[in-house]
């Protein structure tokens, strides 16, 4: 497989230039495709959905973007079994697609990022996101090491999961919380979580593991001049930290 | 006499001004006349009373690429792969619609400040937000309003919220100020003027946006009037509508346009519909590049049926800019627009359409359902008309009150640290993002000013602050406007990098009153004293008159300005916090035991003299900062602000805190609650810098004890204390 990344841009999408940018700097073969070139989105290996308000987040986030013509695509992909990677509002958009967790039908979501609580309100807040499960269980987290710790800014108003009491059960049972919130030192708790999520989940797989969708943006915390720990000695230039999950999708999209 | 003239109610021309059109034209002005003349000659369009107080400040200099003149001003940033980058910058109020409908006017504020920078062919990367608001009960459902719409539209366009501050002034009760600065990135040769190019005889005008609706009629002449004035215009629906969503799509089918422009080499203008709708931006894009204009409004794309052609021609419906080409590159950026990326299916009827022509003769008219609505001289509607208005001299503050050389820190300091003006912003600018399109340096609140990386694959940065304090405002117009220019360039320093520019919005009172126009004047005696002492230009600038509260007190003098720095390499930033135990810590520039206008003066309920800005010192403590960052000594520093110096240092260790690490501090100095400027600096090593005029004041510590002159504080208390207080306001 060639592994050419698609990055589609819906109306409303506004991370997609730097999620290009991250891709290509570490290793990956990807691009822009904007939704009047949707047809040609057959042509590639795997998808990127990156963050912004496709249609404004009319009705909820990512409800109106789960039924475009991109997602036609992008659904008959990740049946194929391509890889499929949502970040934030395009991890919204995966939810409301059906693709993840994946335990109903398509376009009939059984969780969904639902608004802020306690805080109702969009919130831009740094955290970290842990692998909560084996890294060989999602293709996409497969070259990172267990338990591991990827810093990323949470920037959004809905990405609290809500489902019901069974729904949620099925999501821990079969596997499908991939990312928590934890603090700096790997602790996970309630103070660690930015917009009162379910089972604190930042990150949700689909059974076969080819489809991941995190709230958190790697890409603002992909560089080291995005650090504000970093040290004199560190290249700025040089793609870490969020880089990390990044560098795995590209490996798993390259194999 | 207006109604008699025009049969058209709520101009805000005077008499005068309206004898002098008709003596020009020979006749009575139509109604899209009469409503073409009141927006182009007021204000907020003409600067009419301001203009010539305005030319004292500086605007040239090496580093500028554009002043002040056009919708933006840019300044070199530097080099990278052979090309020279500059910073556009544009700077703006919404502070009348912002207090009648928070959070529309906010939201349309940086719509617009945005289009200001987008259409000097510039890439959009950051905004920012001073913002003054009062305290009472509808003052805080403005401060809700306006932050959440200046969230919602920023967040949705993806343009990070770079710097910003707040105050809460009872001043600013009855008028808020909201204001917003927006920079853009451009390579020097790619920049598109807002002016029609040499040899554009007969080339097309082209609108692009949102359907032309009734929404923002007036709104030229409304921003010139108090806001008594304003309550009648409500009804006419003064204040636009925000649709970020359709901005979004509209900045990226712009640089595509721009991507075109620049392959096939095609010459063009671009500006945005601000004050005076398509007839204010038509009429000066073609004049001032020394044409005349032929519009026909029949092919303006419309919202709903039947509007009045002056409600076409003058009404301010957001989201619209205009292009000036060729007209076959028109054919093709029309379809950029429509086809390519869909306006009309983004938004109800949005769409680009060529609506006319440039001509060679100098006239501006205007065709309407087979009839001609205006046809004047273009010179006469867009020249420059002028307001000199008498004005009372300021006088100056004297303030001989008796210092304070010590007061109670371990009572004062939890009061100070939680203050409205120094407690955390967190729960405000949570709300806006910071980080969106991934080159965040320094995002807004972990430190003095922000820092981005904006052309991938080069070190360069550029840093961004904003400075004016209402506290001086209060007692001395020109003082608080020097210090605005003092305190935003020594934010810019204090991350590390060089100050090369400066914007200003003046935000003050009735001009026809001459004692508030007089705090105007001054305030520009000021700007001119700093910016000419510091060496530092203008690049661009607004005016906003008629704050007044409703018993006509003009606000609180605010002189608001932006510092642009620049950094050839962003690996030199100071990053946040305290680093290590046991590392001298100095103050270094100003340090007087002044309080005249401090957060602890206003707690004693004390006057004081304000403290002295000298030159002199300011330029040595910025050699200081950059000789310490140049050898590689200097490891935290912040600016002594609001709170004052203890302040400052409380704040550094805060940094440090929220990244772990648990490093205090011991200190002694006389009173460390003044505000008298200066840094606060953790150095590695005093001796490899000559620090003559710096102070040293203590060291770091070990452990999370800040101790000032043997009181001794918890830092993580302090922190509780600091963080909470605009929660309430921003849950």
């Amino acid at each position: 497989m060639s592994g050419r990344i698609a990055v589609p841009v819906f109306p409303g999408t506004n991370s997609e230039d730097e999620t290009v940018r991250l891709l290509r700097d570490c290793g990956g073969d990807a691009e822009l495709v904007h939704w009047s070139r949707a047809h040609t989105l057959a042509s590639y290996d795997a998808y990127v959905l990156s963050g912004g308000f496709a249609y404004e987040d009319r009705i909820r986030a990512g409800a109106v973007a789960a039924h475009d013509r991109i997602m036609d695509y992008v659904i008959e992909g990740a049946q194929a079994g391509k890889l499929v990677f949502g970040i934030c509002n395009g991890a919204q958009i995966l939810l409301e697609a059906g693709l993840v967790p994946g335990t109903g039908p398509i376009r009939r979501p059984t969780a969904a990022f639902a608004k802020n609580a306690p805080e109702p309100h969009f919130v831009c807040r740094h955290v970290y996101l842990k692998l909560e499960i084996e890294p060989s269980r999602c293709a996409i987290t497969a070259a990172l090491p267990p338990l591991a710790l990827v810093p990323a800014w949470a920037a959004h108003a809905e990405g609290r999961l809500a489902a019901s009491p069974e729904n949620l059960e099925q999501i821990a049972a079969g596997g499908h919380l991939a990312f928590v919130y934890a603090h700096a030192d790997g602790r996970v708790d309630d103070a660690a979580v930015p917009n009162g999520s379910a089972l604190h989940c930042a990150g949700l797989v689909n059974r076969a593991g080819n489809v991941l969708a995190i709230m958190p943006h790697p890409e603002r915390d992909g560089w080291n001049f995005n650090h504000l720990d970093r040290s004199a000695d560190d290249d700025v230039l040089a793609p870490s930290g969020g880089a990390a999950l990044f560098r795995s999708f590209v490996e798993a999209a390259s194999s | 006499m207006v109604n008699e003239l025009s049969g058209a109610p709520n101009v805000a021309l005077r008499d005068d001004e309206l004898q002098r059109i008709v003596e020009r034209l020979g006749r009575q002005p139509t109604p899209v006349e009469l409503h073409a003349f009141d927006a182009q000659w007021s204000e907020h369009c003409s600067y009419k009373s301001s203009r010539h107080h305005l030319a004292r400040l500086p605007t040239t200099g090496a580093g500028v690429v554009l002043g002040p003149g056009e919708d933006a001003g840019a300044i070199h940033l530097g080099t990278y792969g052979g090309e020279r980058y500059a910073v556009v910058v544009a700077h703006e109020s919404h502070n009348h619609p912002s207090q009648i409908v928070p959070f529309e006017g906010a939201a349309t504020g940086i719509g617009g400040i945005v289009r200001d920078v987008l259409c000097m062919g510039a890439e959009v990367i950051a905004v920012a937000d001073p913002l003054r608001l009062g305290r009472n009960a509808h003052a805080r459902h403005v401060a809700r309003g306006v932050v959440d719409g200046i969230g919602a539209y920023g967040n949705a366009i993806g343009v990070p919220n770079l710097a910003g501050d707040v105050y809460f002034n009872e001043g600013f009760d009855d008028n808020c100020l909201v204001n917003v600065v927006a920079l853009g990135i451009v390579k020097e040769s790619d920049l598109i003027h807002s002016f029609a190019p040499k040899g554009a005889e007969g080339w097309s005008i082209v609108l692009v946006g949102k359907a032309t609706d009734p929404s923002g009629f007036g709104g030229a002449s409304f921003s010139s009037l108090t806001l008594d004035a304003q309550e009648s215009e409500l009804n006419k629906g003064a204040v636009q509508v925000p649709d970020p969503f359709l901005k979004n799509v509209l900045m990226r089918a712009s640089y595509r346009v721009f991507s075109l422009l620049r392959e096939r080499k095609i010459g063009a203008a671009f500006k945005d519909l601000g004050a005076g709708g398509i007839m204010g931006c038509s009429a000066e894009i073609s004049a001032h590049g020394r044409y005349g204009a032929e519009i026909n409004l029949d092919a303006v794309n419309v919202a709903v049926d039947n509007m009045a052609p002056e409600v076409i021609a003058v009404g301010e419906t957001q989201e619209r800019l205009l292009w000036i080409l060729p007209p076959d590159a028109a054919t093709e950026v029309v379809r950029i627009y429509n086809d390519e990326f869909s306006l009309p299916e983004v938004a109800y009827n949005a769409r680009a359409v060529v609506i006319g022509r440039l001509t060679s003769e100098r006239r501006y008219l205007l065709r309407y359902r087979g009839g001609v609505v205006m046809d004047v001289d273009i010179e006469f509607l867009t020249g420059k008309i002028r307001d000199e208005l008498p004005y009372t001299e300021l006088i100056r503050h004297a303030g001989a009150a008796p210092e304070l050389a010590a007061v109670d820190v371990e009572t004062l300091f939890p009061r100070v640290l939680s203050h409205r003006d120094v407690a955390s912003r967190e729960p405000l600018y949570r709300r806006y993002d910071a980080v969106v399109r991934g080159c965040t340096v320094l995002p807004r609140g972990a430190a003095d000013a922000g820092v981005l990386a904006p052309v991938p694959g080069s070190r360069l940065g550029v840093a961004l602050a904003v400075a004016g304090n209402p506290r001086y405002g209060r007692i001395d117009a020109a003082y608080a406007a020097e210090h605005a220019v003092v305190e935003a360039m020594r934010r810019v320093v204090a991350v590390g990098a060089r100050p090369i520019g400066l914007t200003d919005c003046l935000n003050f009172g009735n001009p026809r009153k001459p004692g508030q126009y007089g705090e105007f004047a001054a305030a520009i005696d000021g700007l001119e004293r700093a910016a000419t002492e510091l060496d530092l230009p203008f690049v661009s600038g607004n005016v906003s008159l008629y704050n007044e509260s409703t018993d006509g007190r003009a606000v609180p003098a605010s002189a608001i300005v932006a510092c642009i720095g620049a950094v050839e390499d962003v690996a030199t930033i100071v990053t946040p916090g305290l680093k290590e135990p046991g590392s001298p810590l100095l103050w270094v520039g100003s340090r007087e035991l002044a309080i005249g206008g401090s957060v602890l003066a206003e707690l004693l309920a004390m006057e004081g003299t304000l403290p002295e800005i000298s030159y002199a010192a300011e330029r040595a403590a910025v050699g200081i900062i950059h000789d310490a960052i140049a050898r590689g000594v200097l490891r935290a520093c912040r600016v002594v602000t609001d709170g004052g110096m203890l302040t400052a240092l409380a704040r550094l260790a805060f940094d440090a805190l929220l990244r772990g690490r648990n490093i205090g501090a011991e200190i002694d100095f006389g009173n460390p609650l003044c505000e008298a400027g200066g840094f606060i600096c953790e150095v590695s090593d005093e001796s490899l810098i000559d620090i003559t005029g710096a102070l040293r004041i203590g060291e770091t510590v070990a452990g999370s004890q800040l101790v000032v002159n043997g009181v001794r504080f918890d830092i993580p208390d302090l922190f509780e204390v600091w963080s909470r207080p605009l929660a309430e306001i921003y849950p």
